[in-house]
């Protein structure tokens, strides 16, 4: 029988450090998943994955052992890569990694297809994916957390709401403030692949 | 007619509206609001899910080695109960105490029962019953160690009772370890934290050990010459004790 999650965290608070590397090989993957679905970006999901099972050692001691762990370190994921958002944010220098032929000038700016190729030269697919990814750019960090765990995760609202610390409503209005602004800047597309 | 929202026909797509049945209902009877939310389905449904790459095989083996020594020491939950060193000296000396008791009686000669005991127990040497204990560790964790590289591993084992093992092992190698380290022997503090890494892959590892687990733990165990240490340290310590021995018995010889 597999040691359950809770009695390795037991081991690790009773001293023996080495007993992490366990929780580690379950959970890595599936947290890079969580960080890179948030950030777009695979050395930022990686770093954010070393950045999660660090506070979580930290943290182990505050663990409900009837908890799941699971649950309790995609919390930890999602608010680590939060707060990574928002540095990036601040600093306002990020572009999304995701981005065909960007334009200096324009900085952040999404191009709108107008004056681009006609449809029947794209590849609507691959062209949508590209243009969701600089989307997303925009959005804040918590509108960009919570339409990934509400769209791509679907998580539940109230998931989101205690996941973010927001009550139902916060969550819900995060999640119409972000899909607004996808539409704001995706409609066009989503009209010509349509 | 007053048409729904932008917000209650998005949060109608995911089911999140606050009254989901009334807006069902009036799209049903509003082709506007109908059209409008067709509009904000079709969107959606194009944004799919963020293709993530796989990470490397390794990627598991990586993350650890990278946090690894990131991770401050944790204090075990016998550290929060006798948190100052001033305590753990209070508890080792009782240890030493009760070790020494039980050692004395098995090595003080028959014969002399006359000899009063109180004066050896006080007299006992608090590193000396931690070496005796710290040998008899060794002893056990050696037996565990060639009962698993000489196990057959062509099918899949049933390891409980060597995990059972391990973990008992596990409690006491890590205060063997502090306790080296406390009282400044390195040789054996370094050996008990490898063996400690072994020791926790075999208690936490499957209870069903498969042939590739196994070979897994074996490499582990060869590659850092595990067996080999413990028997060489093992040796060394039961020397040292066997040597404290002879002169406390020289020593209680001539007392008497």
């Amino acid at each position: 029988m597999e040691v359950s999650d809770a009695a390795v965290v037991a081991q690790v608070l009773a001293g023996d450090k080495e007993a992490f590397r366990l929780l580690v090989d379950r959970h890595s993957r599936s947290i890079f998943h969580v960080t890179f679905r948030m950030t777009g970006n695979q050395q930022d999901a990686e770093e954010l994955v070393q950045e999660t099972f660090l506070r979580a050692y930290k943290a182990l001691g505050r663990f409900e052992l009837r908890s799941n762990f699971s649950t309790w370190l995609y919390r930890i994921a999602v608010n680590r890569t939060l707060d990574f958002l928002s540095v990036k944010k601040m600093k306002s220098k990020d572009t999304y990694q995701i981005v065909d032929e960007p334009d200096p000038e324009e900085g952040r700016q999404i191009q709108l297809p107008s004056e681009g190729p006609g449809p029947e030269r794209m590849v609507l697919s691959s062209e949508m994916k590209s243009k969701v990814a600089q989307s997303m750019a925009l959005l804040t960090p918590v509108e960009r957390i919570a339409f990934t765990m509400r769209h791509m995760e679907g998580r539940s609202i109230e998931e989101i709401g205690e996941t973010l610390k927001l009550n139902t409503s916060a969550a819900k209005n995060s999640v119409f403030r972000a899909v607004k602004k996808l539409r704001q800047q995706l409609d066009v597309y989503a009209s010509t692949a349509r | 007619m007053k048409h729904l929202n932008e917000e209650q026909i998005v949060l109608h797509y995911y089911g999140d509206a606050d009254d989901d049945a009334a807006v069902a209902r009036h799209m049903s009877e509003c082709a506007a609001c109908r059209a409008e939310f067709e509009r904000v389905g079709s969107l959606l449904q194009q944004i799919e899910p963020i293709e993530v790459p796989e990470p490397v095989a390794s990627f598991e083996e990586k993350t650890w080695l990278n946090l690894r020594d990131r991770l401050p020491e944790k204090r075990s939950w016998l550290g929060n109960w006798l948190p100052s060193p001033k305590q753990w000296a209070v508890a080792g000396s009782m240890v030493a105490l009760l070790v020494a008791a039980f050692v004395a009686g098995r090595f003080w000669p028959r014969a002399s029962t006359v000899a009063p005991a109180p004066p050896v127990i006080a007299n006992a040497n608090p590193q000396q019953v931690v070496l005796v204990a710290v040998g008899n560790h060794l002893e056990r964790s050696e037996m565990l160690l060639v009962e698993i590289m000489n196990s057959d591993g062509k099918a899949p084992l049933d390891f409980s009772n060597e995990q059972e093992r391990a973990r008992d092992l596990l409690d006491a190698n890590h205060l063997y370890r502090v306790s080296a380290q406390r009282e400044g022997d390195p040789k054996i503090a370094r050996l008990l934290d490898q063996l400690g890494r072994v020791l926790a892959e075999v208690a936490n590892g499957p209870e069903k050990m498969t042939p590739g687990d196994l070979k897994e733990i074996r490499g582990r165990i060869e590659s850092e010459g595990l067996l080999f240490k413990v028997r060489v340290v093992g040796s060394d310590v039961n020397s040292r004790v066997r040597g404290r021995e002879q002169s406390a018995a020289a020593n209680a010889t001539q007392r008497l």
